[in-house]
């Protein structure tokens, strides 16, 4: 059968600039195979998504996280994804769909018609879970149907939806206005979860522990912010592929010490690096910025051969899903409610970039950002990659490409087609041919202004 | 002194092109490039040796290109079509701004600025917008694809295509040709669906003028009409518009070398053999 097949070509491994980064393999390996421990000693387990604002809640209830956007990752990291998406398209889902939902239905699906994990699955495999906490935000419409659809093969298991959204930009209108609103809904959103977590296990929210957890991951902003805008120094000691495993304590470990401490030590490392003029690569010709889309995670070599070719990533826009919170408008020490100071954080990190956006006519709060980053890192030309599988991340990259050209007419700029998990839409000889002529440009662009 | 001559090779997809030039061309030549004359690129370049009545020694540069261009064991260097296609045209038609390359499996658009690239976009991943979508829909209508565009202009009313899927668009042109439509209207309606295609992509740079037009999509009158009508203005096609990435092979092989001599560098270079391309080697 081929769902049974191993991958044939064991990935090569992509090269760290940062000893932090190279650990992270280990700590993700040891992340899942604590959850396939807590399964066994009986601890509640919950599917969980990435960015919904439960961090905090989930580990002050030592509920047990099984992030599935990280396991599909995981699975097509290790280009061993294909066999899970074909079972998925054999229950009848389109290929078209998001393909981390795919991965994680068809692994579900046959783990349930199986009784037990399927062959040989990465890292141990993804386990049947107690419950299922979802959130689409009002950004990846997949996530909310994505629970649904597993309860076809696991019907038992409960699911809880919270809603998280932010108010929408408008450029003559102060989303103030309306904010207040927002957070209100928040929070019952997220108070209604705490009851049903509640009511899962049978335990009571310890509210100081929360109150806890709560400042500890506004200590964790704070010191990911700081650090990764350490990365502005030239050489950058550090890039975006680097940042693609040091994702992982941001969106799978908040709120915990773990996720705290890793940056407290990238920190110190890169302060090192820059001391001694360490860069990601010795000779750093062209700085550019990942200026959208998600990873294909099956393909993060190719980050190695842009630094063959001289460049680097000093900044990125994915997965820095932190802003510092002493540099929000509002003290957020004062909000000492978890819950609300929880919805305070979220809405205030959305609309970072807002205020930017209205004091440029026909800009926007994406594109503010770009700019803002382009200007601090030094940037000379933007890459993005439109995954064809997850719309809802990457419709919009070429419109914000279009507005950021209004303002830096001359800035090369390189769009990869793939996707985040099937490797079957990867041309590797094609995706590097692509990068060797916008490398070509960026040449051309630096020697006319030479 | 000895002249001096500089070989541009451009393995595109579906078409091998070699041409030798000094201070102009002296000789070119376009041959299939297919699954076994992939291997076989010194054949060309052996017709265009003799074309110009000149042995491999004479050649003081070769510069590869195309998507093959790492497949040929005697070039001295390999260079992006993106950057052969933005010099060779600038050297043809040096009023350009814009390129727009239609080639057999993917099709580009460059900005030119000072006879370089600074910026492009590119389509690799559909057959629509390609050449390969004439090719199949040809196939399909029983034409040969050389006829496409003279028999386009015969057209009264284009039929529209619908499928944005060559393989779908397959289908839709036998059953426009089966329900009595003219095949010129068929196929005016196919130019007009690949051209839109085509312009979608190139509008994601900020198109300039003047906008040269090349690769073998060039080539065929009713598509490049199809395409001036999206623009809404006149492109520049060059005589052969085939040639121009290998053109811009050979003229960055010689700015390569004079760029060489004037810093007083001396240029590594392959041996002066012609072998077999390789795939693997």
């Amino acid at each position: 059968m081929t769902q049974e097949k191993k991958p044939e070509k064991k990935p090569e491994k992509r090269r760290t600039a940062t000893e932090a980064a190279s650990r992270i393999g280990a700590m993700s390996k040891a992340m899942i195979a604590s959850v396939l421990q807590a399964k066994e000693e009986g601890k509640p387990i919950a599917y969980t998504f990435i960015c919904c604002c439960y961090d905090e809640i989930i580990r002050a209830m030592d509920i047990v996280p099984h992030w599935v956007e990280n396991y599909a990752g995981i699975c097509g990291a290790k280009r061993d994804a294909q066999r899970f998406l074909e079972r998925a398209g054999a229950e009848n889902f389109s290929r078209s769909l998001c393909t981390y939902a795919l991965c994680g239905l068809g692994f579900d699906a046959w783990r349930e018609e199986l009784g037990e994990m399927p062959p040989n699955p990465p890292w141990g495999g993804q386990v049947r879970p107690n419950m299922m906490l979802g959130s689409g935000q009002i950004l990846c419409d997949p996530r909310n149907k994505w629970y649904q659809a597993a309860q076809h093969y696991v019907p038992d298991v409960p699911v809880y939806e919270i809603g998280l959204p932010w108010p929408p930009y408008e450029y003559d209108y102060d989303y103030r206005q309306v904010q207040d609103y927002y957070v209100k809904y928040i929070v019952e959103q997220l108070r209604g979860l705490v009851e049903f977590l509640e009511k899962q296990t049978g335990r009571k929210m310890d509210w100081d522990r929360l109150s806890e957890l709560v400042d500890l991951t506004d200590r964790t902003w704070n010191l990911i912010w700081e650090t990764y805008e350490l990365r502005r120094a030239v050489p950058s000691p550090m890039g975006t592929g680097d940042a693609m495993n040091t994702m992982v304590p941001i969106v799978f470990m908040m709120a915990t010490q773990q996720a705290y401490d890793f940056f407290r030590e990238l920190n110190d490392e890169l302060r090192r690096k820059i001391a001694n003029k360490e860069g990601e690569i010795p000779d750093e010709k062209y700085r550019l910025i990942w200026g959208g889309g998600l990873p294909s995670w099956f393909a993060l070599t190719d980050f190695n051969y842009f630094n063959s070719k001289g460049a680097v990533f000093p900044v990125e826009t994915t997965y820095r899903m932190v802003e510092a919170i002493y540099n929000f408008d509002i003290d957020l020490t004062k909000v000492t409610d978890p819950l609300e100071h929880i919805a305070w954080r979220w809405v205030k990190y959305w609309t970072y970039w807002y205020d930017k956006a209205r004091k440029r006519p026909g800009s926007h709060p994406d594109v503010e950002r770009l700019i803002q980053y382009i200007e601090d890192y030094k940037i000379d030309g933007i890459v993005m990659h439109e995954a064809f599988s997850c719309r809802t991340w990457h419709v919009g990259l070429i419109w914000q490409l279009n507005l950021l050209k209004k303002v830096y007419k001359n800035m090369p700029s390189l769009i990869l087609e793939s996707d985040i998990v099937d490797v079957s839409s990867y041309n590797e000889a094609d995706t590097r041919a692509r990068i060797d002529a916008f490398i070509d440009t960026l040449e051309a662009v630096k020697s006319k202004g030479r | 002194m000895k002249s001096q001559y500089f070989a541009g090779v451009d393995i595109g997809s579906t078409m091998t092109k070699v041409v030798i030039m000094n201070q102009a061309i002296v000789a070119s030549v376009i041959g299939p490039t297919g699954p076994e004359h992939r291997k076989l690129a010194n054949r060309v370049m052996e017709e265009a040796l003799a074309k110009a009545k000149l042995s491999f020694d004479d050649i003081t540069y070769v510069v590869a290109t195309g998507y093959g261009r790492i497949n040929v064991p005697f070039a001295d260097k390999q260079i992006t079509e993106i950057s052969c296609h933005a010099r060779g045209v600038s050297y043809l038609l040096p009023e350009a701004r814009t390129v727009i390359d239609i080639g057999g499996q993917d099709s580009k658009a460059i900005k030119l600025s000072n006879g370089r690239a600074v910026d492009f976009v590119m389509n690799d991943k559909c057959a629509a917008g390609t050449g390969r979508f004439l090719e199949v829909t040809a196939e399909g209508l029983g034409v040969k694809l050389d006829d496409m565009g003279r028999l386009s202009l015969a057209a009264k009313n284009k039929v529209e295509i619908g499928s944005t899927c060559t393989v779908f668009a397959a289908q839709e042109v036998v059953a426009e040709l089966s329900a009595g439509m003219p095949l010129p209207d068929i196929i005016a309606g196919l130019h007009e669906a690949i051209a839109t295609r085509i312009y979608g992509m190139a509008r994601r740079l900020k198109i300039e003028r003047e906008v040269a037009l090349t690769g073998g999509g060039a080539k065929n009158i009713g598509l490049v009409k199809a395409l001036e009508v999206k623009l809404g203005y006149p492109v520049l096609v060059p005589p052969e518009p085939l040639l121009t990435g290998a053109i811009g092979a050979a003229l960055l092989g010689k700015d390569i070398v004079k760029k060489a001599a004037e810093s007083g560098i001396s240029l590594p270079r392959s041996e002066r053999r012609l072998r077999e391309a390789t795939l693997f080697g």
